[in-house]
């Protein structure tokens, strides 16, 4: 039993693990926000469900397991299958993590162009990690949550990218996190910087793959930081084992005008969460959330996205849908806080959702908060079934009950697939979501 | 082709069809008319096989087959058409892609090869033509913001790519203009066969101008009151209904 005072005590035993690297393994800066982190995680209570954040996405099983880093754990690239990761005809600069250590061997950043840098975490401390100083733990770190303490806590390896002034990534950047799990309890605890210096382009990829039945839970953390006219287009594709936890955190630091575009896919997990915290910290910037999730039996999938306007005219939009059948669950949470001098705030967001079975469950919590008085702001949620008409349209055209089900879900979830502007990660979206809805439908 | 005899058909527990007896042989074209709420589309819904149209007596044989045995989907295959009276939209489901699913899953069933992309193409085009269908409708999701009359067209469109056997087409001139309704019953023409048939349920005369029925019926109430041929429509469209309704009753 877990409870607000009684924190597990595989915690405590990562907190003691989390201890300072020997001296001079690593900057000052970063044993410093590890201490940090490891003070917040010692002191905030265990997340239950009287707090609001945590109200229908139950911790408790995910606390019962005795949870471990795969600290000796050493990626055996053959045995990886990296065939199997590529997407056809998507070229990309590739970063691929297994259990969240570093490939080499599965990576190719080899040609980036001049002002890009690509890399992991571990090997950059090592060499220049100024500009990584200058960002690390901004966004995330006055957060007091204690997953993103967690990851902070034991921060070693992850993805970096840093993009320089007026720069466009020619080709898209694409980050592959492997979870092959170890034994029956890994931690696995990506933590990813992004900086997109003033007026720099970029598109990037993230997918999360999880084999077979593998059991991990993956604490992942992102910071974004997007200078003044940056424009970042960015996409996720959870797809974790059956049998995994996985808690997506992204901290986003946006300056003035600089354009935000992201797009998530949750198909995979037991457990699956997945933090928006947005910040615009100047005038005229632009976020744009699009996602889409499905969650079957034995699964549950939670988006909580928290968009703060504390500066004015900014523009954000929040679209997500979900499918669900199965005695699946899913939690959307979308704030929108305005503050009150954030005039011409202009703020929608929508949640829609398709219950393919009775016994699928959601819970879909909008939450506007407005200060100012001058703002477009409105948001929307649905939960809706099939529509008999439209089901039988399609059968008194010759298309069988089943396949009638699967492109009326297809069709829903079409508006977010549009908005994939890459046609290899679309068409893999397109049959990834084809793969569930067979097992939606057959499932009933 | 068609044999109907003595259909009671409920909706919800309400009984709206009352003894329907109707019989379509190859190569005819039946028209349908009567009053508003007298059971018309329930007819043509219960045709299709639409789940909620509770078929408690009577049958319905369509060559031979048991209609009520047959899931909407499977009557297709045997070569049932319904247009609707009002065509579902169905958003992000491409205009395209549904039809070619349609057309093959009804070409599998009946074990014919599927038509490739190319012979697909090329067949949506033409018959697109045929009922001058704007190409960029079928681009779009199927019905989704298409005004009244684009609806109907892409009705007939389908009717056109299918080749039914039996069409059965409610209210399909209604909310078209007159240009319209001339390429409409060009389609339907275009269709007509010694092997096919064809039930138009309508309100107007009008449409019974441009596709020449061999019969004529009026339903009141639930049942088919009178029958007749093409001067009954003429007639109905001087008189109206009440006197039939009236006889009817008594
Ligand atoms: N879902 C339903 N629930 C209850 N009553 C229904 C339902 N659908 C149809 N009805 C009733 O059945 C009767 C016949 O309706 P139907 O649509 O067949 O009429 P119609 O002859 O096609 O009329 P119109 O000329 O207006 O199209 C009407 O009284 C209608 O209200
Ligand atoms: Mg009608």
């Amino acid at each position: 039993m877990t409870t607000a005072d009684t924190r597990p005590s595989w915690f405590e035993q990562l907190i003691m693990l989390s201890g300072p690297d020997s001296p001079g393994q690593s900057p000052a800066w970063l044993d410093n926000a590890r201490a940090q982190a490891r003070k917040t995680l010692a002191e905030l209570p265990v997340p239950n469900r009287k707090q609001e954040n945590w109200r229908y996405s139950a911790v408790e099983g995910l606390l019962k397991n005795s949870f471990h880093p795969t600290a000796g754990y050493v990626p055996d690239p053959q045995a990886l299958d990296p065939e199997s990761l590529l997407l056809p005809s998507f070229e990309t600069y590739r970063l691929v993590f297994a259990n969240g250590h570093y490939v080499p061997q599965l990576s190719s950043s080899e040609r980036l162009p001049a002002g890009v840098t690509l890399g992991n975490l571990r090997t950059a401390l090592g060499s220049d990690s100024k500009w990584i100083a200058g960002w690390f733990g901004q966004a995330a770190g006055h957060t007091e949550h204690l997953f993103t303490a967690l990851n902070t806590a034991l921060a070693n390896d992850g993805a970096l990218l840093h993009v320089d002034e007026n720069i466009e990534v020619d080709r898209p950047i694409e980050m592959i996190y492997l979870n092959p799990g170890q034994d029956d309890a890994s931690l696995i605890q990506p933590r990813n910087l992004v900086v997109l210096e003033a007026g720099a382009r970029a598109t990037l990829v993230e997918r999360f793959i999880g084999s077979g039945k593998a059991r991990y839970f993956n604490n992942n953390l992102t910071e974004i930081g997007l200078r003044e006219g940056a424009t970042l287009a960015h996409y996720r594709v959870q797809d974790e084992s059956r049998n995994a936890w996985h808690l997506s955190s992204l901290y986003l630091s946006q300056a003035q005008q600089s354009r935000y575009r992201g797009t998530t896919l949750a198909f995979g997990g037991a457990w699956a969460r997945t933090e928006y915290n947005a910040h615009f910290r100047h005038e005229g910037a632009e976020c744009v959330l699009n996602g889409l999730y499905t969650a079957g039996d034995r699964q549950l999938t939670d988006f909580h996205l928290d968009v703060q306007h504390s500066v004015p005219a900014c523009i954000s939009r929040e679209r997500f849908k979900g499918i669900l059948y199965g005695k699946g669950r899913a939690v959307f949470d979308g704030r929108i806080l305005v503050d009150r001098q954030a005039q011409h705030t202009d703020a929608h967001l929508t949640n829609d959702n398709l219950m393919l079975t009775r016994d699928a469950e959601v819970d879909t919590k909008p939450q506007l908060e407005i200060y100012a008085d001058d703002v477009k702001c409105s948001h929307g949620t649905t939960v809706g079934q099939l529509d008999p008409e439209q089901v039988f349209y399609l059968r008194s055209r010759g298309i069988a009950a089943s396949a009638a089900h699967r492109m009326l879900c297809l069709g829903f979830a079409n508006e977010i697939i549009d908005s994939i502007e890459l046609q290899p990660l679309r068409d893999y979206a397109i049959h990834r979501l084809a793969i569930t809805l067979n097992e939606a439908v057959a499932r009933g | 082709m068609l044999s109907i005899k003595n259909l009671q058909v409920d909706i919800e527990g309400k009984n709206i069809l009352q003894g329907l007896d109707l019989d379509v042989g190859a190569g005819q074209v039946h028209a349908i008319m009567g009053p508003n709420g007298s059971g018309k589309s329930t007819l043509s819904h219960a045709l299709a096989g639409r789940d909620g149209y509770e078929v408690t007596g009577g049958e319905m044989l369509f060559d031979g087959h048991d209609l009520l045995a047959l899931d909407p989907e499977q009557r297709a295959h045997l070569g049932i058409f319904l247009g609707m009276q009002y065509p579902v939209e169905l958003p992000g489901v491409n205009n395209m892609v549904f039809m070619r699913e349609s057309l093959n899953a009804i070409r599998r069933a009946r074990g014919e090869e599927e038509l490739d992309a190319v012979a697909f193409m090329q067949r949506v085009r033409d018959k697109a033509r045929l009922v001058d269908l704007d190409e960029k409708l079928l681009k779009r999701s199927v019905n989704a913001g298409f005004s009244g009359g684009e609806k109907k067209r892409n009705e007939i469109l389908q009717m056109a790519m299918l080749e039914p056997k039996l069409a059965i087409l409610d209210e399909t001139d209604s909310g078209l203009d007159i240009d319209a309704l001339r390429i409409i019953a060009a389609g339907v023409n275009a269709l007509r066969s010694p092997e096919r048939s064809i039930i138009l349920i309508t309100h107007y005369q009008r449409l019974l101008d441009y596709i020449e029925p061999d019969y004529v019926h009026v339903i009141v109430g639930g049942r088919i009151v009178r029958s007749g041929d093409k001067e009954l429509a003429l007639e109905l469209e001087k008189k109206g209904y009440g006197w039939i309704e009236e006889e009817a009753a008594a």
